[in-house]
């Protein structure tokens, strides 16, 4: 490796890892939080087949499920102004990320639900709580620990996939590297060591994950019977 | 103080309740026997309301109500009053012996949590499960589980307990713990109604006995008089190939 080019690397990692870290990860926090709220209440509407919500929560699921990211993208960083309706693009990229996970986390928690035994809620009943009660206290803790590896994956995914928030002009890490890659024109390295701050990222997501996930064993799962 | 009249239930076309009339009376212990299918669960649940009948009437207490059109809130009210342990334990999994046992307290009778925990930990004490207070579920065995699950079902004083087969789950070595704490509850006086296939326990313990079949009540009286001289000859039946099983 050349002097230039080590010069190169060392001056844009800051320069990376800033939007990084001001924009990929607020970014990626912000929306994974609105889609985890998003989720649960779609996720609870469905599980209790309210009428007319719960076909219009599928509805959601489905147009978002069956539509490219970066298509809702463009939908409503270029496309709505024409409606009279002009967002910030990081406040764009923030409805249209937690829009979209959260129809992804809604499927996976309804899932979750459905896997809880219905007699636990019966046994709910007989001691005289109400169906909420229920829902909140027993059933969608238990979903939520089923769901949490599926959803720990959803939020790796997401990092990544906020590098497509560039094209609606957020300014995060994929876009600062364009900016210095036309400065310098060193691609292989520069988009390598883009590529490995991602790596950095989910390489700390994954092991929050695992932390999260022995956490939540210790709480009584069926490992720690041998625990 | 529970009587139930002219109760059915179908499953689509399935007649499973044919016109079930029962009565419990304050103290008493009432066993349910049967051959499998003939309803005695579905009976229960009727009872408590986790299934609506399409047809008859629940008195309990003072008040009388009609089941298939009684209120919500009149549910909510009378399931404050009674218990219920099932065939399966169900636990709540997320939550430790003890929290199982204060959930019906603190949360759907707003009582302090101290005083819950009180009451709870004297519940757990009775059916032998205090120093398994801070036990998960997956934690424990069928036997404690269901004994945790009578703890629930105590420790909010009901005026009533339903069981469904509280011992059918269980490995044989476990049934005599259950068994063991059932009669102590019966003992002292606890109002209990109880789906069994164990005639030791309809027998010796219970002093009231039902019979049921297909959906109706064959027969029904005095637990010793059911068991020595059975007037129906499908009750004798049933008596005998149990007797010629074992
Ligand atoms: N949810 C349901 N849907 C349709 N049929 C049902 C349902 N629950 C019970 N049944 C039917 O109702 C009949 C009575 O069932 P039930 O469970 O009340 O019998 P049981 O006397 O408790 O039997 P066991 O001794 O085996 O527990 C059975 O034929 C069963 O198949
Ligand atoms: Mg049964």
């Amino acid at each position: 490796m050349t002097e230039r080019l080590w010069q190169i690397l060392v001056e844009s990692f800051p320069k990376i890892l800033l939007p990084g870290l001001k924009m990929t990860l607020p970014l990626t926090v912000i929306a994974f939080a609105i889609a985890m709220v998003i989720a649960i209440v779609v996720a609870l509407i469905q599980f209790a087949h309210v009428k007319i919500l719960s076909q219009f929560c599928r509805f959601y699921i489905w147009v978002i499920r069956g539509t490219p990211l970066l298509v809702q993208l463009f939908v409503v960083f270029y496309g709505l102004p024409k409606a009279g309706l002009i967002l910030d693009a990081f406040v764009a990229a923030i409805v249209v990320f937690s829009i979209n996970e959260g129809a992804y986390c809604a499927e996976t928690i309804r899932g979750a639900l459905e896997g809880v035994p219905s007699g636990q809620i019966e046994a709910g009943y007989c001691v005289g709580m109400s169906y909420t009660q229920i829902m909140w206290r027993i059933v969608l803790p238990q979903a939520l620990r089923t769901a949490f590896p599926s959803l720990a994956n959803g939020l790796i995914s997401m990092v990544k996939d906020t590098s497509l928030a560039m094209n609606i002009t957020v300014a995060e890490m994929f876009m600062a590297t364009q900016r210095i890659n036309a400065r310098y024109y060193e691609p292989l390295a520069l988009y390598i060591e883009l590529a490995l701050i991602y790596l950095l990222f989910s390489t700390v997501l994954t092991w929050l994950q695992r932390l999260g996930e022995k956490k939540l064993a210790s709480y009584g799962g069926k490992e720690a019977r041998h625990a | 103080m529970l009587k139930v009249e002219h109760l059915r239930k179908n499953f689509g076309n399935l007649e499973i309740l044919r016109d079930v009339s029962l009565e419990v009376h304050r103290g008493d212990v009432t066993a349910i026997i049967g051959p499998s299918g003939g309803g005695k669960t579905t009976l229960l649940r009727c009872i408590n309301f986790l299934e609506k009948a399409d047809g008859g009437t629940l008195t309990f207490g003072e008040e009388t109500f009609d089941l298939q059109t009684i209120h919500r809130k009149d549910i909510a009210r009378i399931r404050l009053r009674t218990g219920f342990v099932f065939q399966s334990f169900n636990l709540f999994a997320n939550k430790t012996a003890l929290q199982n046992v204060t959930e019906g307290l603190t949360v759907a009778r707003k009582m302090p949590k101290d005083q819950a925990v009180d009451t709870a930990m004297n519940a757990l004490d009775r059916v032998g499960m205090k120093d398994r207070a801070s036990h998960y579920p997956s934690q424990l065995s069928g036997g404690q589980q269901q004994r945790v699950a009578i703890a629930r079902a105590l420790a909010t004083s009901p005026e009533i307990i339903y069981f469904d087969e509280p011992t059918s789950a269980l490995d044989p070595e476990l049934i005599g713990e259950v068994l063991s704490v059932m009669r102590d509850l019966a003992v002292s006086g606890m109002t209990m109604l109880v789906v069994t296939h164990e005639m030791h326990f309809a027998r010796d313990v219970s002093n009231h006995t039902v019979f049921m079949e297909n959906g109706q009540i064959v027969e029904s009286g005095e637990s010793k008089a059911l068991f020595l001289q059975p007037q129906q000859e499908r009750t004798r039946e049933f008596l005998r190939t149990l007797s010629a099983e074992r």
